[in-house]
C-alpha cells in the first residue's frame, strides 16, 4: 500500500534529518515508529503527507509515485495525516471542521458527519463549540474523524496520545485500534512505544535519520536489547 | 448632552464607514500574516473607480459600488501577484514596506490622471432630517445602510459558505488546510480580492460622504490601521468593533479637542493598545 525508500529529507536549519529512510506499510497493517527523540519519526510522516518536500528517494500510495506532489494532491490521492499539535482548525466549531475535512458534494456532507457523530458521541454533543475549546482527549477524536471524513486510504498518526492523561490515552487506542480491525492501514509514530509495539502489525526502530531495526511489532516490543535502548527497559 | 449623543451618533456613521476597509485589512493580515499599507491608496482608487461611474457614465450608486468592488480587487490582485508576493519570502515586515511604496504610485498615478482637485458624486440634494434636537443626513443613513449590509454580507459569506469557512480555516492553519485539500495560495488571492475590493467600497462610501481627492483614502489609513489593531489583527468582528470605536472616539474628542488633532486618536489608540494589549480586544485571530 505504502512504500517509502530511500528517503532523504530535512528542514532549511537541518538539512538532513532523514538520511535514506525506507519503509512500507501493507493493507490492513498498522505500523509503529519508534526511536529516540530526533530520529527522524515525525519529519518522516511530514515527508510521507507532503508537508515537508524531500530531498531524494521515493513515496508511493498503491504503486503511484506521488513523490513531488504537494500535501493537498497526497491528500487527494488517499493520505490522512493527523498532526501531533494544531490537528484541528482552533477557530472553527467541530461541526466546521467536520465539513472542510469532507471532500465529495455537500449533500453527502450532512449524512457522512452524522455518521461520525454517530461513531464518536462527544463531537456530537460538542458540535457547536469551537474547537479550541475541546479538551485534549476530545480535540484528537475530532482530529481523527476528521481525517476519516476523507475516506482515507493510508492514516498517518504522530503522537495521537501526546499530552493526554492516561484514561484518555486509552480510549484513543481503543480508537486507533477500531481503525485497524476496519483494515485501514495505519502508520504511527507513539510515545507509549512499548504499548504501541504490542499490538502493531510491525515495527521500525529509526536512529538518527536511518533504519536501525525493524520487525513485527510484540517481536520488537519483546526484544531486550531493542527495550533497553529506545524502550526505556 | 445633546451634543454628546450626537457626536455618538456621528462616531457610529463615521465608524460604519471606517469598518469596510478595516475588514479588508484585517482579512488579508488574516491570511498572509503581513499589513498591506496600500488600502489607503486602494481605497482612493475605489472612490475615483466608484466616481467616474456615478459622475461619467451617470451609473447609479449601488452599480458603482460593485464597479467600484471589482476594479479595486483586480488593481489589488495585480499588485499582490506584480509585487507583494514575490518580496514574501523575505518576511512581512518587507511587504509591509513595499506595500507603502506601491500605494506611493498608485496614489501619484491618479493625481496624473485625475488632478488634485476635488470631486463630489452625482447626487441629489437632501436635507438633514432633525429631532430631539439631533441632527441625521439621509446620505449619510444611506452610506452607512450600505457599510452595514456589506458586513453582513461578509459575515454571512464566511458563516455560511462553504469558501468561507475555508478561508476562515487558511487564516487559522495553512498547513493543516493543505491536508485537507484547500489551496492556500489559492485561498490566499481570493482573500486578497475580497480584502482590497472591500477596502475600494470604503473609498467609495467616503467619497459619498464627502468629496474626493487623491490623498482621500490616506488620510483613511491610520483611523482603518487603528480599528484593525483595537479590534485585533486578524480578527473581523473585533474590526467592526474597532471601527465603530475609533469612529466614537474621534467624535467624541472633538468636543474637547480642535478637528486638526482628531487624528491623535488613532495614534493614541495604536500607542495604547499596543503597550497593554497587543492581541487587540479580541485577542487572537478569528476571522
Amino acid at each position: 500500500m505504502l512504500e517509502v525508500e530511500g528517503l532523504v529529507a530535512g528542514y532549511a536549519s537541518a538539512e538532513r534529518i532523514l538520511k535514506g529512510v525506507s519503509v512500507h506499510v501493507e493493507p490492513g497493517e498498522l505500523v509503529t515508529l519508534v526511536g529516540p527523540n530526533g530520529a527522524g519519526k515525525s519529519t518522516l510522516l511530514k515527508v510521507v503527507s507532503g508537508l515537508v518536500p524531500a530531498r531524494e528517494g521515493h513515496v508511493r500510495l498503491g504503486g503511484a509515485d506521488v513523490t513531488r506532489q504537494g500535501a493537498a494532491e497526497r491528500a487527494r490521492a488517499g493520505f490522512a495525516f493527523v498532526m501531533q499539535e494544531r490537528n484541528v482548525f482552533g477557530t472553527l466549531t467541530v461541526a466546521e471542521n467536520l465539513e472542510l475535512a469532507w471532500p465529495g458534494p455537500s449533500r453527502q456532507m450532512a449524512e457522512e458527519r452524522a455518521r461520525m457523530y454517530g461513531r464518536y458521541p462527544v463531537l456530537a454533543e460538542k458540535r457547536r463549540a469551537l474547537a479550541r475549546t475541546l479538551s485534549g482527549g476530545q480535540r484528537q477524536i475530532l482530529a481523527m474523524a476528521m481525517a476519516l471524513m476523507t475516506a482515507p486510504k493510508m492514516l498517518l498518526l504522530d503522537e495521537p496520545t501526546a499530552g493526554l492523561s492516561p484514561k484518555a490515552t486509552e480510549e484513543l487506542f481503543e480508537v486507533v485500534l477500531g481503525l485497524r480491525d476496519l483494515g485501514l492501514p495505519i502508520l504511527m509514530v507513539e510515545q507509549h512505544a512499548l504499548e504501541a509495539l504490542e499490538v502493531s502489525s510491525r515495527g521500525y526502530v529509526l536512529v538518527s535519520g536511518s533504519n536501525a531495526a525493524e520487525g513485527g511489532g510484540p517481536d520488537l516490543a519483546a526484544d531486550p536489547e531493542i527495550r533497553r535502548l529506545f524502550l526505556g527497559g | 448632552m445633546t451634543d454628546i449623543i450626537q457626536a455618538v451618533i456621528n462616531g457610529v456613521l463615521t465608524g460604519a464607514l471606517i469598518a469596510i476597509p478595516a475588514m479588508g485589512l484585517t482579512a488579508i493580515f488574516a491570511v498572509l500574516r503581513y499589513v498591506n499599507f496600500a488600502i489607503g491608496p486602494l481605497a482612493t482608487c475605489g472612490a475615483f473607480a466608484a466616481w467616474v461611474l456615478n459622475f461619467r457614465y451617470g451609473w447609479p450608486v449601488l452599480p458603482a459600488m460593485a464597479g467600484s468592488f471589482v476594479t479595486v480587487a483586480a488593481i489589488g490582485l495585480a499588485v499582490e501577484q506584480a509585487a507583494l508576493a514575490r518580496l514574501r519570502p523575505s518576511g512581512a515586515l518587507t511587504v509591509a514596506i513595499a506595500s507603502i511604496a506601491v500605494g506611493i504610485i498608485l496614489e501619484n498615478v491618479l493625481r496624473f490622471s485625475f488632478g488634485n482637485d476635488l470631486r463630489a458624486f452625482d447626487l441629489p440634494l437632501m436635507r438633514d432630517w432633525r429631532f430631539w434636537g439631533l441632527r441625521v443626513g439621509p446620505q449619510q443613513l444611506q452610506t452607512a445602510g450600505i457599510a452595514v449590509a456589506m458586513m453582513a454580507g461578509v459575515f454571512a459569506f464566511l458563516r455560511f459558505t462553504r469558501y468561507g469557512k475555508a478561508m476562515r480555516a487558511v487564516a487559522d492553519n495553512p498547513d493543516l488546510a493543505r491536508l485537507f485539500r484547500m489551496e492556500p495560495g489559492r485561498i490566499a488571492m481570493a482573500t486578497v480580492a475580497l480584502g482590497t475590493g472591500l477596502t475600494g467600497v470604503g473609498g467609495a462610501l467616503l467619497g459619498l460622504d464627502s468629496a474626493i481627492d487623491p490623498m482621500s483614502g490616506s488620510r483613511l489609513l491610520l483611523p482603518v490601521f487603528a480599528a484593525a489593531v483595537l479590534g485585533g489583527l486578524g480578527s473581523i468582528p473585533g474590526a467592526v468593533a474597532g471601527a465603530i470605536l475609533i469612529g466614537i472616539g474621534e467624535e467624541l474628542s472633538l468636543l474637547v479637542i480642535p478637528a486638526t488633532y482628531r487624528s491623535a486618536i488613532g495614534f493614541l489608540t495604536i500607542l495604547l493598545v499596543l503597550s497593554f494589549r497587543p492581541g487587540g480586544l479580541f485577542g487572537e485571530r478569528a476571522a
